[in-house]
Formats: C-alpha cells, structure tokens, sequence
C-alpha cells in the first residue's frame, strides 16, 4: 500500500527539520574537512556523520521508518553485505 | 496491469495482508541489487584508494563538490515535498516540487561537469592513472543514474500534468521519490568515500 | 491450418497459436516453455563444444584444434553451458512452476518477466557471433590480464554476459515479489513447496551477487575499450581485483545453479515415495542457509592468487560449513524414500541419479576446501571432475527429473517412459564414465584447460572422452521422446502422479488464468499416506472438454 500521509506528531521529524539536519550534517563535514586534522581522527567522523545523513534519508524521505520493517530488511541487508565485501576486497 | 482474471479478486491477497505493496517490494528489491552493483565500483575504488594512494586525489574541488551535495539534498527534500502534496491531494504543489527538483538535478549534473573538466585540464582522465579510472567510472555511473533519474522525473511530470495522480492513486510518485532518494543516499557514501576520507 | 484443426480436435480443447512461443507474451506458462526450448538449444551447443573438446583430448598433441582454437572453444562451452543453460533454464522451471504452485495467476510483474527472456536470445547470439570475431579465450572466469588483451570477441562475451546478469536480477526481483504477495489463501510460508523455498533462496543469490559481477565486467569492458588501468600492472592495477568481483558473484552463482535443482528433488521424492518429506522445515531452512554461507566464502576460489595467507582459513573454515545444510538435504531425502511405496518414473530414476553423483561432486568440494588440497589440485582435472559432478551429475540430472516430472502438466501429454529410461542409463553410465577419470588424471597432474598433455594421461582421457561422446548420444533418446510425446504422446490428466501440489490441481495444460478459482491451502504439500486424504478446496472443476 502507498505509505500513508504523514501526519505531524511529535514522535517524528517533519521533512523540513530532516533537511535541515541534513544541511548541518554536511556543513560540519565540510568544516572538518578544512581543518586539516589527522585522518585517523576525522575519517570515523566522516563516516558516522554520512551513516547519519544516508539514515535520515532512508528513514525519513524514503519512509523506511514509517512503513512495514520488510523493506527495511530488504534494505539493510545488502548494504551489511556490501560493506564486508568491500572490506575485504581492501586487503585481500 | 491486468490479470485474466475470472472474478474480482485481489491477486496481491497475501501481500495486502501483510502491508505490503508488490510495487514497493518490487522497487526496494531493485534498489537492493543496485546498492551491490555500486558496492562492486565502490570496492574498486577503495581497493586503489587504500592500496594505491595517489596525490591526484589532492585536485579534487571538495568546496565545489559540497556545494553540489547540497544541491542533491535539497532535491530530495523538494521530492519528497511533491509527494506530500499530492498525498494531501494538491497535484499543483506536486508539479512545482517536481519542476524543482528536475532544475536541481540538472544543476548536480552541471557541477559534476564542471569538476570532471576541470580534472581533465590537469591531465586526470579515464584513462590516464588508476585513480582517474576510478573515479570516473564511480562518479560517471552515478552521473548517469542521476540522469536516468531527471528523465523519470520529467515523465512523472508530465504525468502529473496531465492529471494522472490523485490524493488515492499516487504510487507512480512514490516509487520514483524512492529511486531519486536511493541516488541521493549513494552520493552521500560517494562524496564521503571519494572527498572527505 | 488444417494440421492445427486436427491437432486441436485430438486433444478436445481449443489450441492457443503456437506462434505464441516465438512472440512477445506476458504469460508466465508461455514465458517459462520460451526459457526452457531456448535454454536447451543452448545445451545442445554447449554440449557440442564439449564435444570438440573431448575428440582433442582423445589423443595428446594439439591434433584437431590449434592451442587458440582450443581455448575458445572451451572457454565458450563453460560460458554457455553455465550462463545459457544452467542458471536460464532453472529460472525458466521457476517461471512456469511457482505461480502454479502457489496458487496465483502469473507473476506479479508479467511485462518485466517477458523482458528477461527476451534478454537471451540477444545475448546467446552475441556470444556465439563472438567465434567471428575472434572468441572469448580466457576461460569461464576471464582472468585478466589475458582477457583485457584477447580478441573482440572478449568484449562480446562480456556484454553478453552482463545482459544475462540483468535478465536474472529481474527474475530475482519478480520471483521474490510474487512469493512474498501472491501467495493463495492459506499457503504460509510454512506450507510453500520446497522448489518454492529453492527459487527464494537462489533470488536472494541472483539479487545481492549478480551485480557486483556487472561491475567487474564493466570494468572489464572499460579496459579493453576506454584505456582504463582497473587491471593492467603497468598502469598500477591489480589482477586479483577481477577476482574479488568475479569470485564474489561466481561462487554463489553454483549455489543459484543447484538451488532450484535441489528444490526440483524434493518434489519429486515424496511424491514416487507416496511419503511426506522428510525435514521440510530444515530443507527450507538449509536452501536459505546454503544462500547466506555462500555469500561469504568467495575466495576459497583463490587460495594459490597470492592473498593473504591468514585470511586462507577463515575461507576454510566457513567453505566446509556449507557442508552441513548440504547434509541435512541429503540425509532428508534419504529418510523421504526410506520405506516408501517407490515407483520408479523417469523423475525417480534422475532425482535418485542426483543423490549419488552431487554426494561425489559435494564430497570432493570439501576437499577441495581444506588449503593443502587445494594449493596442489587447483587447476588440474581434479577440480573439473568435481564442478562437472555436482553441475551435470547433479543439477542437469535435477533438471531433467524435472522435465519428465512436469511433461504432462505442460504438455498435456505424457512421455514415454522406455525413452526415459533409456535416456537415465546411458546418461548415468555416460556421466560416470566422462567424470570419475578426471579426478584420478588431475591428482596425478593433468592441468585443466590445456589441448595437450602427458602421453602417460591417455587412457584416462580416452575413458573421459568415450563417457562425453555416450552423454552427447543420450541426448538423442531425450529429445525424440520429447517431441513426439509432444505431438501424439497419450493426453495427459490433471494430475497423472496423484501429487498435492497445487500446480496439479488444475487441468495439463492450465488454463489461461491457472486456475477456474483460486484454491485455498488448508494442508502442507506432502501429506502423503494421510488417513484421510484431503486436496484443497474448492474441489477442482474438470478440464475444458471432458
């Protein structure tokens, strides 16, 4: 079924306040990223805050949050895939 | 779609009962296999990144890339606009949100343009080091799912024009915002793996 | 015309044109027919390639084919038997067979359905046109950099290749859909068919690991047309790339071409067994299983690349695990027909042929699982003995109990069973014959892939030579049976082999829709030898015409 028109409870987040995090989130990566700090250091940043921002996307824009968990699942899993995969491809 | 269907059935039963769209199933399916297709090229392009760092990747233009990240952001937002209007039955807001979001489209393609040639006049190209090959070749395919994207959208433009959706029938727009999401989510990963890190 | 007439006045029901086969048709029957003929056709010329190989290593020397010829000639028959035949032709049993067997209409995306198929025979032509231009040579596995520097024809194979990918993630997209959303009133997933649980597991396969192969052929493709340095060591690339992306796929691509095959035994056993299946709860779980492990041991494929040592047993370790659902299938199948009402159909003898023959080919999987094995039989014979038991000892003999399985509910009419029978034996003994010496020639050092050999090598060759040219032969028995069932063989009933699946459960052929109405499922699919038998409701209307 077409996922239902969001309503606007405090339970959630509105599409504009998930943008403006997302628009935060960016320029904070941007700032990081002039700083010149050590990679070891920034780099976790980096990728926690683009996990944050690509979860938003998904859990907000794309309603994973909203809908039936299944397409969550059919999701998730093969990112956690892709993930191992390209990991492992690194070093081998 | 129509089934030769001898009574009025609800062929979909077992999905509707669970909540679920075969449509929707269908898509995230499909979005599923196309996070691996861009997790095999992400994989070739961390593999030389980690394994074969080169100083080329000190030309890139993160300033100008971040701006075209929010570019990309905002079109998404501007998408799922559009269909919240027209859930709210409002199929002028809807249009608008989608002539929105086909200018930013074009705008992202514009600045990927720019950094592309601007690359090409130091001498990175497709051709000329593992890193050019890489990166092009990653950004390229995702260049062209934006592309595929922008024509999607004008179709369900055009679509909407003509009248085609309604407060109840919708689910065309639905699974296009989810496509243009998917390609917002994967230029998220790309600017961070490529730019950033 | 008249013909059609006469035709259709013989079997008493009006006749659907046959030109419907060679057209565009959203029908999942028709699609799944459309597979399965086109699919053989490309057995069939696998199977020829095979052929020429088998007269060149009749002798030592490079007699009948030079060393290139050779290469591409063998390097087309693993591609086409593997990406033209095998995995095509499980997904066509798949088309025709899971909207029947769960009760539904056709798929849930019929038009994206017909394009699959429609993807093959492009992509078949563009293969074999590719034997103009200078073939494919590099092997099935197209190991760069030897395949970044070959003919045309290399680019050819590639895009073919990528094509077929494209046509199975559809499948997997479609198949998955309609399970999950289509099912019949009362068939929970606890009640699906075991084939049905085969065909998810292998989508699951087809939709995570096909396109990380599509993106190594790009990049393939990339190299050899645009310049581009993914794996030429001159240019900083690495070879051993190719193989993460070709591995990663490739190594669950068996599983999706065994998978269904599996799935198309455990029909077959409970029903000449007249017992419910033994396990069904732990087959169904063990497909999946098999389909998760398999995800992650890629790289036992690479132990001798020069990887990692420390990652080598870790790959081991979770390669050999995969061992024990496979176990659970087989000891299940083994418990179905122990003490059962046996009737010895032509499905019978193949389903019984795959137990003994995958046992071989699964057996020596695990040795060539443990590293030490492996770093001395990787590429010799030993590991061509071993694919060609489970992929033709095991999944071609599942597909061919398949076929003769479901002969009647697609035809209409039913085989003949001494063609079939026939068909089993020279089959069986071909098999056996063709395969068991390869495993003896490759421990004793005979590489894969070579026009020529060692003088001491002959006999065995020639024994592998002699069972390849008696399976070539069997095919003959198979074919004739098939067509001239088809054309005067006995009409067939709705349900000739008194099964309870649903696809029998309507008339042979199903009508256009399937089914008059749509069941509803109170009961499993393998109640077998119940006091009271029960088929699920409503009670099937007769066959238009009788």
């Amino acid at each position: 079924m077409q996922t239902p028109p969001r309503t606007m409870s405090r339970r959630t987040l509105g599409y504009g306040a998930v943008f403006l995090l997302l628009a935060v989130i960016t320029g904070i990566e941007l700032a990081l990223n002039s700083l010149n700090l050590a990679d070891a250091v920034v780099d976790p940043l980096f990728l926690v805050l683009s996990l944050g921002k690509a979860t938003l996307v998904a859990a907000f824009f794309m309603h994973l949050r909203q809908d039936n968990r299944f397409y969550t699942v059919i999701f998730v899993l093969p990112v956690l895939l892709l993930v191992v995969f390209a990991l492992l491809t690194i070093v081998i | 779609m129509t089934y030769p269907a001898t009574h009025h059935e609800d062929h979909f039963r077992a999905g509707h009962a669970l909540g679920l769209d075969h449509l929707k199933v269908g898509m995230w399916l499909f979005l599923g296999s196309e996070v691996m297709f861009f997790g095999g090229l992400l994989a070739a392009f961390l593999h030389y990144k980690v394994n074969n760092p080169t100083p080329e990747a000190g030309l890139l233009d993160v300033g100008l890339v971040g701006v075209n990240t929010f570019v990309l952001l905002t079109s998404s937002f501007t998408v799922v606009s559009g269909l919240a209007g027209i859930q709210r039955g409002d199929p002028a807001a809807m249009n608008l949100y989608l002539l929105a979001t086909i200018g930013l489209g074009v705008a992202f393609l514009g600045g990927q343009v720019y950094e592309f040639v601007s690359l090409f006049r130091h001498g990175i190209t497709l051709s000329s080091s593992v890193f050019g090959s890489s990166f092009f070749t990653l950004t390229g395919f995702h260049g062209l799912h934006v592309l595929v994207g922008i024509l999607w959208a004008a179709s369900t433009f055009l679509r909407g024009m003509r009248g085609s959706y309604t407060r109840e029938n919708h689910i065309g727009v639905e699974l296009f915002g989810l496509y243009w999401h998917f390609v917002d989510i994967v230029w998220i990963v790309l600017f961070t793996i490529i730019y950033l890190i | 015309m008249e013909r059609m007439r006469s035709l259709a006045a013989r079997l008493r029901r009006p006749a659907p044109s046959w030109l419907r086969y060679f057209r565009w048709n959203t029908d999942h029957k028709v699609i799944g027919v459309q597979y399965i003929v086109t699919t053989f056709f490309f057995f069939l010329v696998g199977g020829s390639l095979a052929m020429l190989v088998r007269s060149e290593l009749l002798q030592p020397g490079v007699d009948l084919l030079n060393g290139t010829e050779y290469n591409r000639v063998m390097t087309n028959h693993g591609s086409v038997m593997l990406f033209l035949w095998i995995i095509p032709v499980l997904a066509g049993f798949g088309n025709y067979i899971v909207p029947l067997m769960i009760g539904a209409r056709d798929m849930a995306f019929p038009r994206l359905n017909a394009l699959g198929y429609w993807l093959i025979p492009p992509a078949g032509l563009l293969m074999l046109a590719s034997f103009f231009v200078g073939a494919a040579e590099a092997g099935w596995t197209a190991y760069v950099p030897l395949s970044i520097r070959a003919p045309d024809g290399q680019t050819l194979w590639a895009v073919s290749v990528i094509l077929l990918g494209t046509s199975s993630i559809m499948s997997a997209v479609n198949f998955l859909t309609t399970i999950v959303t289509m099912r019949a009133e009362g068939l929970t997933i606890w009640r699906l068919p075991l084939f049905v649980w085969g065909i998810v597991a292998t989508s699951v396969l087809s939709l995570t690991a096909t396109p990380v192969l599509t993106a190594g052929l790009i990049l393939v493709a990339l190299d050899r047309v645009a310049g581009t340095q993914f794996f030429l060591v001159a240019g900083g690339g690495d070879p051993v790339l190719w193989q993460n992306l070709f591995w990663f796929y490739s190594h669950p691509a068996v599983y999706i071409m065994v998978l269904p095959a599996m799935g198309i035994i455990s029909e077959v056993f409970p029903v000449f067994s007249r017992k419910p299946i033994f396990g069904y709860r732990m087959i169904a779980l063990s497909s999946m299983a098999i389909a998760v492990l398999g995800l992650t041991v890629w790289a036992h494929h690479m132990f001798t690349s020069g990887m990692d040592p420390r990652l080598r047993v870790p790959y081991m370790v979770s390669s050999m695990v995969i061992a024990v659902p496979t176990g659970v299938k087989i000891f299940s199948w083994l418990a179905t027909i122990w003490n059962g009402k046996l009737r010895f159909n032509t499905p019978m003898l193949f389903a019984m042929g795959f137990i003994s023959q995958f046992l071989i080919g699964g057996l020596t999987g695990i040795f060539l699982a443990a590293i030490p094995i492996d770093l001395h039989v990787h590429d010799t014979y030993f590991v061509v003995a071993h694919l060609h038991f489970v992929l033709f000892g095991g999944s071609v003999s599942a597909v061919y109990a398949g076929l003769y399985y479901w002969y009647p509910k697609i035809t209409g009419r039913m085989y003949d069973e001494r063609l079939g029978h026939t068909h089993f034996w020279m089959n069986f003994v071909g098999t056996n014959l063709a395969y068991l010496p390869m495993f003896l020639v490759g421990l004793l050092g005979m590489p894969r892939r070579v026009a020529d050999y060692d003088p001491s090598f002959t006999t065995l060759n020639q024994l592998a030579s002699i069972g390849g040219f008696l399976l070539g032969a069997s095919v003959l028995p198979f074919l004739w049976n098939a067509i001239i069932s088809w054309l005067r063989g006995p009409v067939a009933d709705a349900n000739p082999w008194r099964a309870l699946t649903l696809e029998w459960q309507t008339s042979s052929p199903p009508p256009e829709n399937n089914f008059e109405r749509l069941p509803v499922v109170t009961h499993g699919p393998y109640d077998y030898g119940e006091a009271a038998p029960r088929s699920p409701e409503p009670v099937p209307s007769p066959a238009a015409g009788e």
